[in-house]
């Protein structure tokens, strides 16, 4: 598709003049914290003599355990962007996974994986209804719907765990999220994608030299991957996450959609003259979040092949937090769904760090809180850091005085 | 004996991040006088607003309280030694009364003390004015707002009163009492420090004033010695008044209109508004504050959901909604632009690309961030806004400059009627003209346009027909050319135009 590959070439232009700013601290911090948790957890481990905690099922397990409250913070992150607040995530997900389960045995797993996700977006469209529609803060109607669809979940589950008992049922939600899927040759993968960027890039004559840069990197990792051969080896809901938070990055950075989301998020009133329809972004962001739920409360019926009334509680918390490490905010217009997903990470790299360290559990409360309270202060220190620069540049580089406006008499 | 009450003396301003915001000022505030602050937008007003009330220190010269050096800690510090501050946007507790909105600052354990209510009535006395104790701030108008404000500042035993742009927001009748307090507190002996835009309030109210420019004094003397001409050069540097009151270029009657309105009508306050605008024709909308003119161009626009009646643009009718508005070829600059015009955590760009992103987007979906850089970069140029490059956030740019930056979105997308909404408002004197040529520009390119504007003079100034509105209804059609201020504002109250000749 031409529309595309211009689209391609013009955003690797743009990467190239802005990767300086992506990695500066106050923007790529999250990741470097992540970066720095893993190195002291590897050296305390190796420290201790346990077993490598750089491992490949080690880091494989991270990933496999982090990828459902990872799942959740890409949509949430959505959702907060949009100005708004979702509480009831989790609830949402509990419902979808206990309706999955008491319907697969009589349905098959299409039918009930189709109304599971029905129900995540029923549950989401009422959401937004009443958040943008009757206009009640959204704090205060998902704290109801919340509240509400746990009640549900007792009422499908009888306040008993249900579980799914017929062999086939289990087996079709078994195979839904167990097992692996090998990546080999990931060096030749990674060489090959570089080789088509830079040759577009080089087509399309917009940068020789970040185009030739790319080729030559692509003809480099092709060259060792004979040598080196990695491959990657990672759980199925582990590449769920990598999809659906590509693809909403993508859509979000690359897209109309995606930049009126953030202006919605940003300005509602000032989108709303600029001709935006507000109420459909607003909804449409609780809507996609409801889906979500409901997937990822399909995936874990699938991994525990039963739910319990109270199962999930507490993890829209958990999600808010990853959102938060990753510096969302929470009056909207701010955020990235890949800084979430690191967030995630962060999240379960210190969580998995005390098990394979064996340290308490009690101490994990207080570090994890400690964490999430110093991202916040870092982010709100960058933020006001980098307004003074701002305001050093503009007064540097302004323009002396106005000029007049030829082109319009 | 004391002679001035506040000077300063070389004082400047650095911010650590570079910007020098004031250099080597002088100010010599005297014991009872109203002393004029202007400028334009950037020109450190708000900066040595704050010097003075102690919110920056002074990287350089000294300031002078009665007489001794004074070098304030903290806003705190300046609050006790008698200069309190009223900044443009009240800081009030809107839930609490005036009574207790008065005395916030005054120490004690209780809320409310004995003998608050009758210092209240003493201060009430002393300013001559009266208000309810115990209604809460949340229920006052924007005006009695700014009299508790004042208030305060007097119950903190303040000597000078520092205001920034007391009358911003505030209706004619509103602005004569803070007029008449001010003039008579300073009689009594009060100093003030009067910031405001409003030249002819500036000339009609103080006694001395100061004009700065670029961050620094550029003159200073006696109220009496000045007009608007004058002080308009001087903060400017240049004769605009000139381009200003350049006459409209003449309409071409014949052509059909570009955008009817009719039998218009919404609970927000509007009732049966129709009327027509040709292409090439500035209509001005006339009427006071809160007289529904704003709601008129919301409803014109759509954004009023509840608003009923027709509107068509090149004869076609548009659906309700600012979207079909937008796709019509209709354009809303709004009132407030930091509210409703300008997306706060976006660029200049991405700010400018907004309302016609389809457009720039290939296949409608994927935007092109080219196009849309070179677009804002064109808007920079053509609109002579003062920035860094396309890049720089919105929120750094000054009044003037954001303002452009709104109109910029509406420039290239094929926009040609244009519904205007205080233009102008707080910008300084210079972007003003500038905003004036450029709304003569949308006209010379056979676009409609419909402004708003509470200062009637900047109406008649740019629009070859005003519309005067009162209570949410057109009661009288004028040509520009045949009206006056006069006659707009007697109309405007509900006087039949104090004898000019009448319409029909």
């Amino acid at each position: 598709m031409p529309t595309e590959t211009r689209h391609r070439s013009l955003t690797l232009v743009a990467t190239r003049s802005r990767l300086a700013a992506a990695f500066r601290p106050g923007n790529a911090g999250v990741v470097y914290a992540l970066v720095l948790i893993v190195i002291v957890l590897t050296a305390l481990s190796a420290q201790m003599g346990r077993p490598s905690y750089l491992s490949a099922t080690n880091i494989t397990n991270i990933l496999d355990q982090s990828s459902l409250v990872a799942i959740l913070a890409v949509f949430t992150t959505v959702v907060l962007i949009s100005g708004n607040f979702d509480l009831s995530i989790a609830s949402v997900a509990a419902f979808s996974a206990a309706t999955a389960l008491s319907l697969v045995s009589s349905l098959g797993l299409p039918l009930a994986m189709a109304i599971a996700l029905g129900a995540g977006l029923v549950c989401g469209v009422v959401n937004g209804v009443i958040v943008q529609l009757v206009g009640i803060n959204a704090f205060i109607v998902t704290l109801g719907t919340m509240t509400a669809v746990r009640g549900l979940v007792l009422i499908v589950t009888n306040g008993r765990t249900i579980t799914a008992k017929d062999p086939d049922a289990q087996r079709s939600l078994i195979s839904l999220q167990a097992g692996y899927w090998t990546l080999s040759h990931l060096l030749a993968i990674i060489g090959v994608l570089a080789l088509v960027a830079g040759a577009v890039v080089l087509i399309r004559r917009r940068d020789r030299r970040a185009g030739i840069v790319a080729v030559a990197v692509g003809v480099v990792l092709i060259a060792l991957d004979p040598v080196f051969g990695y491959e990657v080896r990672l759980s199925k809901p582990t590449y769920y996450l990598i999809v659906i938070a590509a693809v909403t990055w993508a859509v979000l950075r690359h897209t109309v959609i995606g930049r009126r989301l953030y202006a919605v998020g940003s300005n509602a009133e000032a989108a709303r003259l600029s001709g935006i329809n507000v109420n459909r972004y607003k909804i449409g962001a609780f809507v996609l979040n409801g889906l979500g739920s409901g997937f990822v409360g399909v995936l874990f019926a699938a991994k525990l092949l039963a739910i319990n009334p109270t199962g999930l509680q507490g993890t829209e918390l958990t999600v808010l937090a990853a959102a938060i490490l990753g510096g969302t905010s929470l009056f909207g217009g701010i955020g990235s769904v890949l800084k979430s997903v690191v967030g995630a990470l962060i999240l379960f790299t210190l969580d998995n760090g005390f098990n394979v360290l064996n340290l308490g559990a009690n101490y994990q409360g207080v570090i994890v809180g400690t964490v999430l309270i110093v991202a916040a202060a870092i982010y709100t220190i960058a933020g006001r850091q980098r307004q003074a620069r701002g305001g050093r540049r503009s007064a540097a580089r302004a323009t002396p005085g106005p000029k007049k406006q030829e082109a319009l008499r | 004996m004391v002679t001035t009450l506040l000077s300063l003396e070389g004082v400047g301003k650095t911010f650590p991040s570079g910007i020098v915001a004031l250099r080597d000022v002088r100010l010599d505030v005297r014991p009872g006088s109203v002393h004029g602050l202007v400028g334009a937008n950037g020109a450190g007003k708000s900066t040595m607003i704050k010097v003075i009330a102690g919110a920056h220190a002074p990287t350089a010269g000294t300031m002078r309280w009665k007489g001794e050096e004074a070098r304030w800690r903290n806003p705190g510090a300046a609050r006790n030694a008698g200069i309190a501050t009223i900044m443009q946007h009240v800081p009030l507790a809107p839930a609490l009364t005036v009574l207790e909105n008065v005395f916030l600052g005054s120490p004690g354990p209780w809320r409310l003390q004995r003998g608050r209510r009758a210092e209240l009535d003493r201060l009430l006395d002393r300013v001559g004015y009266a208000i309810d104790p115990d209604a809460e701030v949340a229920d006052l108008a924007i005006g009695e707002r700014q009299m508790v404000a004042i208030l305060q500042a007097l119950a903190t035993g303040a000597e000078l009163v520092v205001m920034d742009e007391p009358t911003a927001s505030l209706a004619d009748a509103e602005r004569q009492v803070v007029f008449d307090v001010v003039r008579r507190l300073s009689a009594q002996g009060t100093a003030f420090l009067y910031v405001s835009h409003f030249l002819d309030e500036v000339l009609d109210l103080t006694d001395q004033v100061t004009v700065l420019r670029d961050g620094t004094v550029v003159e200073d003397g006696a109220t009496a010695a000045y007009d608007e001409d004058r002080l308009v050069q001087a903060i400017v540097g240049r004769d605009l008044l000139a381009a200003e009151r350049r006459a409209p270029t003449p309409v071409e009657t014949g052509r059909p209109p570009l955008l009817t309105v009719r039998g218009l009508d919404s609970p927000a306050g509007v009732h049966e508004v129709s009327f027509e605008v040709r292409p090439g024709e500035v209509v001005g909308l006339a009427g006071l504050l809160g007289s529904g003119r704003s709601e008129i161009l919301h409803a014109v626009y759509g954004a009023d959901p509840r608003a009923r009646g027709e509107v068509l643009v090149d004869g076609r009718r548009v659906r309700r909604g600012p979207r079909a508005a937008v796709a019509a070829g209709m354009a809303l600059v709004p009132e407030d632009r930091n509210a409703q015009g300008l997306v706060g955590a976006f660029p200049i760009w991405k700010n400018i690309s907004l309302p016609d992103l389809c457009s720039l987007a290939s296949g409608r979906a994927l935007p092109k961030e080219g196009a849309e850089r070179r677009r804002a970069v064109r808007a920079i140029e053509d609109l002579g806004i003062v920035c860094p490059g396309p890049d720089a956030a919105v929120t750094e740019l000054s009044g003037g400059n954001a303002q452009k930056v709104v109109f910029g979105k509406w420039l290239y997308g094929g926009a040609r009627v244009f519904l205007l909404d205080e233009p102008t408002a707080g910008v300084d004197v210079g972007a003003k003209a500038d905003i004036l040529d450029l709304i003569r520009g949308f006209t010379a390119e056979s676009g409609a346009v419909l402004i708003v504007s509470s200062e009637f003079e900047e109406l008649l100034a740019v629009a070859t027909r005003v519309l005067v509105i009162r209570e949410g209804r057109v009661v009288a059609e004028r040509a520009a050319h045949e009206t006056s201020e006069e006659e707009l504002l007697m109309l405007a109250n509900g006087f039949d135009g104090g004898g000019a000749p009448d319409a029909d």
